[in-house]
């Protein structure tokens, strides 16, 4: 039999669960996290000073292909998953390689390490063509702007200061509620009178001094629509 | 409100209080959440409003009027919707659907569209409150209250964003006509209902075995029953100059009905849900002593084994929802039933793949949803996604069947005129 403090240690811990699933599902892929044989594109990232890139295909025939190169120079390099059709040339300045996934073949990938650079130029492309949207670089949906594109030797250090209210999805929702702002607060005002009114009938009702909590409310109300703007105008900012 | 309610302070209250809890539920998901038939829709009813094509939704030509008249004063209103029309009009759906999720203001251009849903879901509020229990102020106030929180009403209208519900409201004024024994305006108003979504089709007969008295009553009922359905097929026939009943018998959508057959020899093969169909009229036509509550009993039973036996969409399960919130009040079990076919609908909808899972959050943010790696090719890496959503979809019958069965034990009970008990 459980007791009543255990039953309580258990929701808590299953609420925990739950809210980091939550927080997960809607963060995607954060970090480098990715589904191989279900995700699709490549992802980059940086561990314990190596340069990780892997990529990954829904299980449908898929060919990646792309060059990394540097002004340093790269000292090793390791493959994973490697398999006997994917190819892979390296020398101290670039890396060449081509791969391909299918429908038993999930995922490839290697890492490399650098000395004296600051910065690694990269070309990936997914079946002979460049699909930036497809290219994680240390986050989900961090991707580059040109189809050739560099990143500096902190640019993982800098990708990692980045707060949760810049990063997508939450970055684009913020930016649409400040950008749409009069429909925000004249939706958060019949939100906010609904709330009101629910509380009047509920719990001001039996109060003695009805009209002035009404009056509090609603004053907290438009102290609420006050501090949206301003937290949205610094989210957005 | 009805008079019964209003009279006492304490239901008016929970009544109030149960009408804003509602509404503050719908307007949480309003502005921020569709499934792409929405803009569809819309963009059908742009094709009149700006470019001044009026068949541009021939199957559907009611709704198409409704939402384009809705538009139209829209516009007038919030001139913003006039700089959509170019989204609106656009072709291409992906670009449209793109263009329309990456606009700035796409959380009101979504409220406008969905607030038409809205207010016939609180005309429907006020119907169903009408419909039943008549002298039982609180078991009326529990049957709103089920409409109010009902998750698939909820859904289908504030997530989904389907149109089904000017359908639903048609229905409803028609059972509460019928209810007040008005037979002709009732089927007049069921005729107007099948003309706008064509699902009460199947209410039709249950209605005219309940309303008609004489063999006079049979014939006429069944004639103003089907009249706005031909009236459309006579409209369509000199406008158009097609066939409407030919071309949605041959739709694939008709074909859903028969989706679940049972073959037999060389070329015979039985129609499950059609043969379902005729035993549930049958079972109705032989009661001697109708009453209303059968009649709304036989709609949700009419409605589930078309949900159990056949291919659905997600919206049509909204058809089930105005009948068994009735059945609730006198089989509690029933309500949990049907939280549970709503969990199993949730895991069955994944089987429409993406457009009615993550790109129903575009509007948050499209890019995101866009490139999220799927539910399927997830489900798809690990087992095979169509038959772990069919194991859920025959949950979803089996749970269906049993609701048809408790409805099925209610149905005697009402017959027998024994007092119901709640707890059941």
């Amino acid at each position: 039999m459980l007791t009543g403090k255990k039953t309580f240690k258990l929701k808590k811990i299953l609420a925990g669960l739950l809210s980091g699933l939550i927080l997960l599902a809607l963060t995607g892929c954060s970090g480098v996290f990715y589904i191989p044989g279900a995700s699709y594109g490549y992802y980059v990232w940086e561990e314990e000073g190596n340069i990780f890139i892997e990529w990954s295909a829904d299980r449908k025939d898929s060919e990646f292909e792309g060059e990394i190169s540097t002004d340093g120079r790269i000292t090793s390099h390791e493959l994973k998953e490697w398999e006997d059709e994917d190819t892979i040339m390296t020398s101290e300045e670039e890396i060449k390689f081509m791969a391909v996934l299918g429908s038993e073949d999930y995922s490839d990938g290697f890492s490399f390490s650098l000395e004296d650079y600051s910065y690694v130029e990269f070309d990936l492309k997914i079946n002979d063509g460049y699909d930036l949207s497809r290219i994680n670089l240390g986050g989900f949906l961090e991707t580059p702007g040109d189809n050739i594109f560099r990143i500096e030797k902190d640019y993982f250090e800098k990708l990692q200061k980045k707060l949760w209210y810049q990063k997508r999805p939450f970055s684009e929702f913020f930016y649409k509620l400040f950008s749409n702002k009069y429909f925000t607060f004249l939706y958060l005002f019949i939100l906010g009178i609904i709330i009101i009114e629910i509380l009047r009938i509920t719990v001001f009702d039996r109060r003695k001094r009805k009209l002035l909590w009404i009056v509090v409310s609603y004053t907290v109300l438009v102290a609420v629509e006050i501090s949206v703007y301003f937290i949205l105008k610094f989210l957005v900012s | 409100m009805t008079e019964d309610i209003f009279k006492r302070k304490d239901l008016t209250k929970r009544f109030y209080k149960y009408f804003l809890a509602g509404l503050l539920v719908r307007l949480l998901f309003i502005p921020f959440f569709f499934q792409r038939d929405l803009l569809s829709t819309y963009q059908r009813a742009a094709e009149t409003v700006f470019a001044g094509d009026f068949g541009s939704s021939f199957e559907q030509i009611l709704t198409h009027i409704i939402h384009s008249a809705y538009l139209f004063i829209i516009k007038f209103i919030f001139p913003a919707i006039n700089e959509f029309s170019p989204i609106l009009l656009e072709e291409d759906t992906w670009i449209s659907w793109l263009a329309f999720n990456s606009s700035y203001n796409v959380f009101t251009v979504l409220t406008l569209f969905k607030i038409l849903y809205l207010l016939f879901d609180i005309a429907c509020m006020f119907l169903i409150l009408r419909l039943s229990f008549e002298n039982e102020p609180e078991s009326r106030l529990r049957v709103f209250k089920f409409w109010v929180f009902n998750p698939v009403v909820i859904f289908v209208l504030y997530i989904f964003a389907r149109h089904d519900i000017i359908g639903v409201f048609a229905t409803l004024l028609a059972l509460l006509l019928a209810k007040k024994e008005r037979k002709y305006w009732a089927i007049f108003v069921l005729a107007l209902a099948i003309a706008l979504r064509f699902f009460p089709v199947m209410i039709l007969p249950l209605m005219v075995f309940y309303l008609a008295r004489t063999k006079k009553d049979y014939i006429i009922l069944s004639i103003i029953g089907i009249s706005g359905l031909a009236a459309l097929e006579l409209f369509s026939y000199f406008y158009f100059e097609r066939s409407l009943i030919f071309t949605l018998l041959n739709a694939q959508h008709f074909n859903y009905i028969l989706s679940s057959s049972l073959e037999l020899i060389i070329h015979d093969r039985i129609f499950i849900f059609v043969a379902a169909y005729v035993v549930i009229i049958l079972s109705f036509f032989h009661i001697k002593k109708k009453n209303f509550d059968i009649l709304l009993n036989y709609g949700a039973i009419v409605y589930l084994a078309y949900v159990s036996l056949c291919y659905f969409h997600p919206q049509y399960v909204l058809w089930i929802v105005p009948f068994l919130v009735m059945t609730f009040i006198r089989r509690k079990s029933l309500i949990y039933y049907h939280w549970l076919q709503f969990a199993l609908l949730m895991v069955i909808l994944i089987y429409w793949g993406d457009l009615v899972t993550k790109f129903v959050f575009a509007p948050v943010d499209h890019k995101f949803f866009v490139y999220l790696t799927g539910v399927i090719p997830i489900i798809e890496r690990f087992y095979d996604s169509a038959k772990f959503v069919n194991i859920f979809r025959s949950i979803f019958t089996g749970v269906s069947l049993w609701m048809i069965y408790l409805i099925y034990r209610d149905n005697k009970k009402l017959i027998e005129n024994e007092p119901y008990n709640s707890t059941l």
